[in-house]
């Protein structure tokens, strides 16, 4: 069976003025349905710059990139829309909750940008059930500023989770909640993981946090060092 | 609409910068509207003046009166039958039609005394003046539909209106009859004995000079340029001055409401064939058209000039707007939004903007207008200098036509600000702090 992710010899590198910087040196990476899986590595070694391009976000400078049986390395700006839109989740570090929409609209926001949207009472219906799987069946009419840290990034867990995507990508999804809401929102993750069979990539800076990870990559300096092709 | 409702979020989240944009947009497209029911308003109070003062909508003359109008040409003149008037009334179009003839008099003041006994002249003082006018003769029944601007000025003025066509009666022009010192005479009393009427001498048809007495009814207030040497005189009494019974020069004619001015006069032409000429007041007071082009250009000049001073506080809301919700496109971009709809949404907002800001401040000048066209601002006309009524108005049409220029171009100024949105790319939009 194919991998949902197959990165081979992926590069990328930055023009700083006269210098070339390079965040990542060719990066070979399979991933597959149902994985659990935690990048580490010290600042600067390119965690973000990968998640980036494996969320079609950025294009890699070289390398070959297929994601769900799709080479993306040469779509276009809409295309790589639409392929984020139905394949990818996104949470991040800074949560990036839309301020003026409500807790319920902010998860639905991916489906109702849709070309054509689905059903409103049917979106509806399915963000009660995510809001209530990630525990903000109360909050469904609150506005993000009304929320704490660990309420809002639920909020964009569920929003991430609601085009019931083949991957979930989050970039360092803890660094600003305290440790404990941490655990919490991990415990989640590995529950959505377990129980729906979400797939989730996620970087990380926490040594408490890898503990949980079923799978640990290392990368440094824009290289694999560990776990990368083994499984 | 999922995009309109976050246009509309997004503009309350930063209301102090959204109300600063609207009052301007208020105060401007406000403006626009008022300043144009104030012209409107004075192009009606010069049209009262000249149109429904003194020409009519229309004029009927022999063939080649106007060309020598200066002369005032009495042999150019016409006979004045039923069948011709019933003609012209017939057209469609036509209102009324009142006879006029136009000539020029001399006006003599009685002396103020009686010569002395001894046989010697009358000093200087005493003595009565003569001097040059222009008449107007009417019959005033005919003539109140198609110039009934005339009494208003009979208002602002002295005395009354000429009673009938035939009375023997004139009415001048207020300052000049009070220069002159020329006497009053009350209607309805014993007229004074010959000596002390007016004598009005003018040249007839074959350039033979006859008199009349008269009595001043009335005076008129000066309402229009150049009418100090002017005045009115009955038909009847004039056509037995200037020998010409049952013979006019012109006919005025009024016009039904909303009648086409040039289609109808062509129409009256028609009917008259190649002995007549017709012409409109316009033709006949090129300076009013003049004022009319001259006014629509200023106001088109100075409203667009308003128009892009508010749509650059648009512009620059709409800027600020963006930078400070990069990493909202960004996140936006990254869920799959696609950058139509990002220029979508921010379009949007402007015209939401501009629709708000645009009708509030068409509604709020429509609401000054309406109040001052009912109440009326006192002021001359131009040229003029008894103060008329001046009563903007603006047509439904040009309201809207505001309002959607307002949103239109809120529209168009959040062109850029929408593109520049639209144009981030998602992984430096997010990484924007
Ligand atoms: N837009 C950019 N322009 C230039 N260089 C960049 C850019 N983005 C990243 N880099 C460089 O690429 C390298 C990898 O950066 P990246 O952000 O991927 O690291 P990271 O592992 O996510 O670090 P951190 O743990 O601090 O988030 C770094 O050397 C960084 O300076
Ligand atoms: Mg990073």
């Amino acid at each position: 069976m194919a991998h949902l992710i197959e990165l081979s010899g992926i590069k990328k590198s930055y023009q700083l003025g006269m210098t070339e910087v390079v965040a990542l040196r060719g990066v070979d990476l399979f991933i597959d349905v149902g994985e659990f899986t935690v990048v580490t590595g010290p600042s600067g070694s390119g965690k973000t710059t990968l998640l980036n391009i494996i969320g079609c976000l950025d294009r890699a400078s070289g390398g070959k990139y297929v994601l769900d049986g799709i080479d993306v390395s040469n779509k276009d700006f809409d295309d790589l829309a639409d392929v984020r839109n139905q394949k990818i989740g996104f949470i991040f570090q800074n949560f990036n909750l839309i301020p003026v929409l409500n807790v319920a609209e902010n998860i639905e926001f991916p489906c109702a940008v849709r070309q054509n949207p689905e059903e409103a009472g049917a979106l509806r219906a399915r963000v009660e059930k995510l809001a209530e799987a990630v525990g903000l069946k109360e909050y469904l009419h609150h506005k993000p500023d009304e929320l704490s840290g660990g309420q809002r990034q639920r909020v964009a867990i569920a929003r991430a989770l609601i085009t019931t995507p083949r991957l979930v990508l989050a970039d360092e999804p803890t660094a600003n909640l305290d440790s404990k809401t941490s655990e919490q929102i991990i415990d989640l993750m590995l529950e959505l993981n377990r129980n729906q069979g979400v797939t989730f990539l996620f970087s990380t800076h926490d040594p408490r946090v890898v503990q949980h990870a079923r799978r640990a990559l290392q990368i440094r300096d824009g290289q694999m060092v560990d776990g990368a092709l083994a499984h | 609409m999922a995009l309109l409702k976050l246009a509309v979020r997004n503009l309350l989240r930063n209301r102090r910068r959204t109300v600063i944009t609207l009052v301007a947009l208020v105060a401007g497209v406000g403006a626009m509207v008022a300043i144009k029911g104030f012209i409107l308003g004075q192009r009606r109070q010069i049209l009262e003046n000249q149109m429904r003062g003194t020409l009519g909508a229309l004029q009927v003359h022999k063939k080649g009166y106007v060309e020598n109008v200066l002369g005032s040409p009495l042999t150019l003149d016409f006979a004045d039958t039923p069948e011709l008037r019933a003609k012209v009334a017939a057209v469609k179009g036509v209102k009324a039609v009142s006879p006029r003839i136009e000539f020029g008099a001399q006006v003599s003041t009685p002396d103020k005394k009686p010569a002395p006994e001894d046989g010697s002249d009358l000093p200087e003082a005493d003595r009565g003046a003569t001097s040059f006018l222009m008449m107007t003769a009417f019959d005033p029944a005919l003539e109140q539909v198609v110039t009934p601007q005339r009494w208003e000025w009979v208002q602002w003025g002295r005395g009354q209106m000429l009673e009938s066509g035939t009375a023997e009666q004139v009415l001048l022009n207020d300052d000049f009859a009070k220069g002159v010192e020329v006497p009053l005479w009350k209607a309805g009393t014993a007229l004074p004995p010959l000596e002390q009427r007016l004598a009005i001498l003018a040249p007839d048809r074959d350039s033979s000079l006859n008199g009349v007495n008269v009595v001043m009814v009335g005076t008129l207030a000066s309402a229009t340029p150049n009418d100090r040497r002017v005045g009115v005189m009955s038909l009847g009494a004039a056509q037995t001055l200037l020998r010409m019974e049952g013979r006019v020069t012109e006919y005025g004619l009024d016009l039904v409401e909303g009648a086409p001015l040039e289609a109808t006069r062509d129409a009256v032409a028609a009917a008259l064939g190649p002995d007549f000429e017709v012409h409109t007041w316009e033709q006949r007071i090129p300076f009013v058209k003049d004022i009319v082009e001259t006014q629509d250009f200023v106001f088109g000049i100075v409203s667009s000039i308003f128009l892009f001073v508010v749509l650059l506080g648009v512009v620059n809301a709409m800027l600020m707007s963006v930078l400070e919700r990069v990493r909202e496109i960004g996140t936006m971009l990254a869920v799959g939004m696609r950058r139509r709809q990002i220029v979508s949404l921010f379009i949007g907002e402007g015209i939401v903007l501009g629709l708000i800001g645009g009708s509030i401040g068409a509604l709020l000048g429509f609401a000054w207008v309406s109040y001052m066209n009912a109440h009326g601002i006192s002021i001359p006309a131009p040229g003029a200098k008894v103060p008329s009524l001046l009563r903007p108005s603006v047509d439904l049409l040009f309201v809207g036509r505001a309002i959607l220029q307002a949103t239109a171009g809120a529209a168009l100024a959040s062109l850029w600000p929408a593109w520049r949105a639209s144009r981030l790319r998602p992984v430096e939009a997010l990484a924007h702090t």
